[in-house]
């Protein structure tokens, strides 16, 4: 072949891969979608890199959804003055990641453990601490080379819609196909892909689509009946498996204490048949009374407060944006008062 | 550094003008030698002081053999070459391991010793390197060449980013020379080396990580038993996986290379059409393979002494092979089934070549059947798919994390635990199915045939379209920072 020919094909090729992907970025933009960061391993890593200079005024922040979806990390940094630092993970128990924060002799600020019953009392090794584990491993091998691509990706995913791994790539496009799988296959489903948006600051908040079209609202409760959220004869842990867990959150929860640092449990807002089969899978008595007596530890049940428990979750597990920001307000109101932390910088709060 | 990294990226095309630039040849060498440090540096800086004391050291120890005519001596400047590169290779790859079964040992003879767990971080790459300034020692002792004079050279040969951290494993034949004379990239190389960096970049990006590695890894990652078609469908997206990977790697250096004008040996040639082990073995990992060869079976006495000789010579390679690959028994498993599979071979064919019919009575009896064409075609066919059989069941060891789950693993694919649920999707199962039935094929249609001559045969706008799609496939798949298997080997 002809030296023209080789560059022939290669500038077809590059003319071909632009105009391909020009076309499905504008097909995407087309159809309403905004912008959303992948929430991947390097994020995570790099918003753990931020929590030793920690302090009640600006906490970790671990757990699962909830609290990524109900603290509105903006409105609290217009409080404080300082942006917390959220480690939580979706779907995820946020064990692994108290542990990987008691073990770590630097570590002497603020924690604030969001509480998913379901996933918080999962038994060890379970499928739900996947993501942090993985998580917990890759940040101390995060290479400078990592941290480089990362950054760089940061400024492509800012400006394109199809870098978003977790809703636009070939992958996740494949499992919505309508393919009927095997009888007796558990297949993970297929949130709506209007469903929510990743910030760069690791928050999550529902599209405009989400809390306007009702087929997608839908969708969402359509996954919570499916895993068994709403379902209330399924029983959370007990016995020695429950006993183990408590032993295990003491001792990280201690080691933390010990270095002088905070720890504070938040058990967000849930609604509906999702909290319905919440009390009854796992009645407050047993589970987080529990917690708070066993690790000595305080912290806020949205139903004791007035000004927490007045919400509707649209798909019965996370507030709206809307919502998020005044459950925040009131949330670091309850959290001051209840702790006397002082969070709010009233240099900062008197521009609000 | 990955090359399926944004890092990457920005990194080559600087070099790439830092190379076209009209400056000296040695300047140009300096640039590519920075460049390889900092390639090598930005995953682990530390650790760029082990690839310095390699290269000062076996930089030295080669030319004090060279010069000295007392055999006494020049062996003491290659044992310490050798001591000091096997000596780090071993204490940074195998000191755990050693340390856990000579802990095991001691506990097995009723003496109870818990050794401290020791926190060794394997630096990348050091398997490969390793091999690369050894042979360079080696042969010099050998009087194969004289030692190159120029350190900035040398120091090249062996810190090149492409060939680095997961080979090709070079040769100094391979590489010096290319060094001794200034060079350009033709057009023709640049076209082509971008295209090979995107052939590795699919095959790694879409194909390993994208397509197989989630459905190898979740039920590889399963501490129970399941059904045996998920069995089989794990193994098959692991072989596929390590393939697409590893050949995607070594795809992707190779044309790296041709875009700076250096040209580095073929390392993988279509091994699942591969007809028997010692077949497989010219095709998979060829640069490992010639290198195993030259430098321990055929010291060890390769096939010139007894048969019995040669057996075991072919065992103790293919086990050190194993070995080389990690610290693990699995490996060990892996080399030795791949030994006995290579024994087993050469017993049939001494056997078969002693009873041969002659070759036209043979071609008689082949045209007398009713497919005569066909059949040879057929045999090797079904040879090669037999040989792919036997293979996966090897991988098994090479991927389960300890000798019970390879052991479970295979009870399940051979059905005799038949009992463990069904974990894959139908679209799961589809994707390493075309992958499968894509490669054997693949393989099979170029099992004799170079990949450039094929695509100079075809009109220029069918190739851009196939580079186009595959350039697609590896954006709309996005796994962009995940590192090669190999580099932990």
């Amino acid at each position: 072949m002809k030296a023209s020919d080789n560059l022939k094909a290669g500038i077809l090729a590059i003319t071909l891969v632009l105009l391909f992907l020009t076309g499905w970025e504008l097909y995407w933009r087309g159809r309403g979608f905004e912008n959303s960061y992948n929430d991947d391993e390097s994020l995570w890593a790099s918003t753990r890199n931020k929590i030793y200079t920690t302090s009640p005024a600006q906490p970790v922040i671990i757990g699962s959804s909830r609290v990524k979806f109900d603290i509105d990390q903006h409105v609290w940094q217009k409080a404080s003055g300082l942006q917390p630092v959220q480690l939580a993970l979706v779907g995820t128990s946020p064990r692994p990641v108290l542990r990987d924060l008691g073990n770590d002799p630097d570590f002497k600020g603020t924690v604030l453990i969001g509480i998913t019953e379901s996933l918080f009392f999962a038994k060890d090794h379970s499928p739900m601490e996947g993501e942090a584990n993985k998580r917990i491993e890759y940040y101390p091998k995060w290479s400078l080379s990592q941290k480089i691509s990362f950054y760089i990706n940061q400024i492509l995913e800012s400006g394109l819609i199809f870098l978003d791994t977790n809703r636009f790539s070939l992958n996740s496009l494949l499992k919505r196909l309508p393919i009927e799988s095997r009888p007796g296959v558990f297949v993970f489903p297929n949130f709506p892909l209007e469903m929510n948006l990743t910030l760069p600051n690791r928050q999550e908040v529902f599209t405009n689509t989400s809390l306007s079209d009702t087929s997608v609202r839908d969708g969402i409760r359509y996954v919570w009946n499916y895993l068994g959220m709403t379902n209330p004869n399924i029983k959370g842990v007990s016995g020695d498996t429950l006993t183990q867990i408590f032993a295990d959150v003491k001792q990280s929860v201690g080691k933390i204490k010990a270095r002088g640092g905070n720890v504070f449990f938040l058990r967000m807002p849930s609604t509906g048949p999702v909290w319905v089969a919440e009390q009854a899978c796992y009645p407050r008595k047993l589970y987080w009374d529990r917690l708070l007596q066993e690790t000595k530890t305080d912290g806020i049940h949205f139903t004791d407060y007035a000004s927490l428990s007045k919400y509707t979750c649209p798909d019965w597990s996370h507030l709206t944006p809307g919502d998020a920001r005044i459950f925040t307000n009131d949330l670091i109101k309850v959290l001051e008062e209840k702790t006397g932390w002082t969070i709010k910088n009233p240099s900062v709060s008197s521009h609000l | 550094m990955v090359f399926n990294s944004y890092t990457f990226v920005v990194f080559f095309i600087l070099l790439l003008v830092l190379h076209n630039l009209p400056l000296s040849w040695k300047t140009k060498k300096i640039n590519l030698l920075v460049a390889s440090y900092l390639f090598y540096a930005l995953w682990n800086p530390p650790f760029i002081l082990l690839l310095w004391l390699s290269t000062v050291v076996d930089y030295y120890m080669a030319r004090l053999i060279a010069v000295s005519e007392n055999k006494s001596k020049r062996k003491l400047w290659l044992t310490i070459s050798l001591l000091l590169n096997l000596g780090m290779l071993s204490y940074f790859k195998y000191g755990g391991f050693l340390l856990e079964n000579f802990t095991a040992l001691l506990n097995t003879m009723g003496i109870t010793y818990q050794a401290a767990r020791p926190d060794i971080i394997l630096p990348v790459g050091i398997s490969f390197y390793t091999f690369v300034t050894l042979s360079y020692t080696i042969d010099i002792y050998r009087r194969k060449f004289a030692p190159e004079p120029s350190f900035l050279n040398f120091a090249l040969f062996v810190t090149y980013f492409p060939h680095l951290v997961a080979g090709p494993i070079v040769r100094p034949e391979d590489l010096i020379p290319q060094f001794k004379q200034p060079r350009k990239a033709t057009t023709n190389q640049v076209t082509w080396g971008l295209f090979l960096l995107s052939l590795g970049l699919f095959m790694k990006v879409a194909i390993a990580d994208g397509w197989l590695a989630e459905t190898a890894d979740f039920i590889f990652g399963l501490p129970f038993p399941v059904n045996p078609l998920d069995a089989w469908m794990a193994v098959l997206a692991f072989s596929g996986q390590i393939f697409c990977d590893f050949a995607g790697y070594s795809t992707c250096a190779i044309g790296v290379s041709l875009c700076l004008g250096f040209t580095l040996p073929e390392n993988f040639r279509y091994p699942y059409a591969s007809i028997g082990f010692s077949d497989f073995w010219r095709r998979w990992h060829i640069t490992l393979s010639t290198w195993l060869r030259d430098y321990l079976y055929i010291p060890l006495g390769g096939n010139r002494k007894s048969n019995i000789r040669t057996y075991l010579n072919l065992m103790i390679t293919m086990l050190l092979g194993g070995l080389w690959h990690g610290a693990s028994w699995n490996f060990v498993i892996w080399g030795g089934l791949h030994g006995i599979f290579l024994c087993i071979e050469r017993l049939l064919r001494n056997l078969t070549t002693r009873h041969k019919t002659p070759v036209h009575e043979s071609e008689v009896i082949l045209r007398a059947t009713i497919l005569p064409v066909a059949s040879r075609n057929l045999t090797n066919f079904l040879l090669a798919l037999l040989t792919f059989l036997l293979i996966n069941i090897t991988w098994v060891f090479f991927r389960a994390k300890d000798f019970g789950s390879a052991m479970l693993m295979l009870l399940c694919m051979a059905g005799i635990i038949d009992q463990g649920p069904k974990m894959l999707s139908t679209p799961d199962m589809l994707k390493v199915g075309i992958v499968t039935v894509g490669l054997i094929t693949t393989h099979w249609l170029m099992r004799d045939r170079d990949l450039r001559q094929v695509f100079s045969r075809l009109p220029w706008w069918l190739w851009g379209i196939i580079w186009a799609i595959m350039l697609i496939l590896v954006a709309l798949t996005q796994k962009s920072t995940s590192s090669f298997i190999y580099f932990q080997f």
